[in-house]
């Protein structure tokens, strides 16, 4: 090895300079090769990783449920309108939804169709509701009469008015019609009498969305365009008995639990996205669900301790969570567009969701167990 | 008179350097301990985050306020542990410059993916370059900006930088290729080279795309972070 001459090294110096290297630098590197990784590595499942282990439900426990429609059937003209309340299944498994103007009849048993009414063309039909014998079935109309339909005999019973602006929600409670309006009224109407209107529930400040008696009738809960969620007592009706207003968007979504009476659940819109659940006797809030998009609807299962919601953007999905665990057991794409309604069939294994892309789908995410007893 | 003991050896040969060193041992110990940890826990984040290893091997601890995530798996952390051990006798010894993580497809052998973590002496900290040109300054009063972060500050640099580089998977480009890793150095020339490491090129990404992310600083020590990508065709 012979000392390289220093003109040398000062050319190296400047070559090394020019080319932007520092000379005082070396670059090292580690040269024992990194331990191998046999295991195949899926990135995706990396990322989404919980930090706690998933125990909660290992596979084989976990119900299968079908992600594919049973039945699509097309719902033309119908007003893609959140705050409606257009579809309805009777305990005569008869399906009624309203499109456009006019109110169609679908029957689960026969297949057969009919056109129940069709109003003047410059009105819709905001709300339907079917009694609970399922004989009659109620109609709310953009202008904020309400009808009361013979489903049998195809012929209007009576139209009761008293709403200024459009009726968009309405529940029953025997012979008790409760609709609510777009100016946030709430009126119960006795329908089996002359002078119909029996109260008036005034506490909401926007448009009344989501309204539901409970089974036994004792208590109403409705949701409004103004976030609010009011839970009356059937008693006392100048005052609801509670009003939560922990929801940041219009609350459509709303349900009774089938099997603990005083457990409510109210789904937000866009804004809010959460699922709340209420006791309605103390009036807590004991569980929530941050469902990630808005919620339209709500329908418990009366055979598995479940919950089904539709949403709207950005999956326009169902998904089934269980209760009280709160563990999302599956999330069914469902529609194109927002899911805007949805209702349970009279057997409970059926959900019916109609969406702002004219489809009405028929999923059967609550089937029975083969050999189980009815529920 | 600490301070502006550093600042005279700002405008230092190469020899003065060592002088600082013996001068602020101390701090510099601390400071080169910090960058050395936060080091190891870039590179276990980094092995985790890119998938390089499976996520089972990694475990959580509570480091910096963050979970970070650590491997567990032995082969691994001895890897990591003697680059650790020669990478803080560099660091104390202050011969290094950077420190660069590439990954390398198993297959191809191409260069995928370049983290860059730039170490510089922050022994003028702000007033390096004016300190050099006005020498005056030294003889001022320190100014504000020559406070030395505190603790907590420094901590809460850091955490902000690991948010980012775990963000930063929202833009890098999947590694679809099985990848390892090599780990490389800019040490000065005078360095002791231990039998281990040896002379490489930089491992550059041709055509890479550069991201720079955020730097932090402790009493002595300037890190900062960059990653480099190449970019889906």
């Amino acid at each position: 090895y012979t000392k390289p001459a220093p003109e040398k090294l000062a050319y190296e110096s400047s070559i090394a300079k020019a080319c932007g290297v520092n000379p005082q630098t070396r670059i090292l590197a580690f040269k024992p090769a990194a331990p191998e990784s046999n295991k195949p590595i899926d990135l995706r499942s990396q990322y989404n990783r919980p930090l706690k282990p998933a125990n909660s439900l290992s596979a084989q426990f976990r119900r299968r449920i079908l992600t594919s429609p049973e039945r699509v059937l097309d719902a033309p003209n119908i007003v893609d309108d959140y705050y409606l309340n257009v579809l309805d299944w009777s305990c005569n498994n008869q399906v009624a939804i309203g499109l456009g103007s006019s109110v169609y009849v679908w029957s689960a048993e026969s297949g057969g169709v009919s056109s129940l009414l069709e109003t003047s063309p410059e009105q819709h039909v905001s709300s339907l509701k079917w009694s609970n014998d399922g004989a009659f079935v109620s109609v709310g109309l953009s202008t904020g009469e309400v009808q009361i339909w013979d489903v049998e005999d195809q012929q209007k019973v009576r139209s009761m008015f008293g709403h200024e602006t459009r009726v968009g929600v309405m529940a029953w409670n025997k012979h008790l019609l409760t609709t609510g309006a777009r100016n946030g009224w709430m009126f119960n109407h006795d329908v089996r009498i002359a002078n119909h209107k029996t109260a008036t529930l005034d506490c909401h400040t926007g448009e009344i969305c989501g309204l539901d008696w409970r089974s036994d009738g004792s208590q109403l809960a409705a949701g409004g365009n103004d976030n609010l969620v009011s839970i009356w007592d059937a008693r006392a009706l100048n005052a609801p008995k509670f009003q939560k207003t922990n929801h940041t968007a219009a609350v459509k979504a709303l349900s009774w639990c089938p099997w603990t009476h005083n457990l409510l659940a109210t789904g937000g819109g866009s804004h809010d996205r959460h699922i709340h659940f209420w006791n309605t006797t103390t009036g807590a809030r004991v569980n929530s669900i941050d469902t990630g998009s808005q919620v339209t609807s709500l329908n418990w299962s009366t055979q598995y301790k479940e919950i089904a919601s539709t949403s709207g953007f950005p999956d326009n999905s169902i998904s089934v969570w269980s209760y009280p665990s709160l563990v999302k057991n599956i999330e069914i794409p469902a529609h194109e567009s927002r899911v805007l309604h949805s209702c349970l069939s009279p057997d409970g294994q059926t959900l019916a969701t109609a969406a702002a892309d004219e489809s009405l789908k028929f999923w059967k995410i609550f089937e029975k167990k083969p050999g189980s007893a009815s529920g | 008179m600490e301070k502006s003991r550093t600042k005279e050896s700002s405008s230092r040969g190469d020899g003065s350097k060592k002088d600082k060193a013996n001068t602020h041992k101390l701090a510099l110990k601390g400071s080169s301990k910090m960058v050395s940890e936060f080091f190891e826990y870039s590179i276990n984040s980094i092995l985790y985050q890119r998938g390089v290893y499976p996520a089972e091997d990694f475990h959580a601890v509570k480091k910096y306020g963050l979970n970070m995530l650590v491997t567990s798996d032995d082969q691994v952390k001895a890897y990591i542990k003697k680059i650790m051990s020669q990478l803080n006798k560099w660091m104390v010894g202050q011969k290094i410059s950077k420190l660069v993580i590439v990954f390398t497809g198993k297959e191809t052998g191409d260069h995928v993916e370049r983290w860059q973590f730039d170490v510089q002496l922050n022994k003028s900290s702000k007033g390096k370059s004016s300190s050099r040109s006005a020498d005056k300054e030294n003889t001022a009063p320190a100014g504000d900006a020559e406070a030395p972060p505190s603790d907590e500050q420094i901590q809460g640099a850091i955490r902000a930088l690991f948010r980012q580089i775990t963000a930063s998977v929202t833009f890098l480009p999947e590694l679809t290729e099985p990848c390892t890793f090599n780990v490389l150095v800019y040490a000065d020339a005078d360095s002791e080279v231990p039998v281990e490491w040896g002379d490489s090129d930089a491992k550059e990404i041709d055509g890479g795309e550069k991201v720079k992310l955020r730097s932090f600083s402790t009493t002595n020590h300037r890190v900062d972070t960059m990653v480099s990508y190449k970019l889906d065709d």
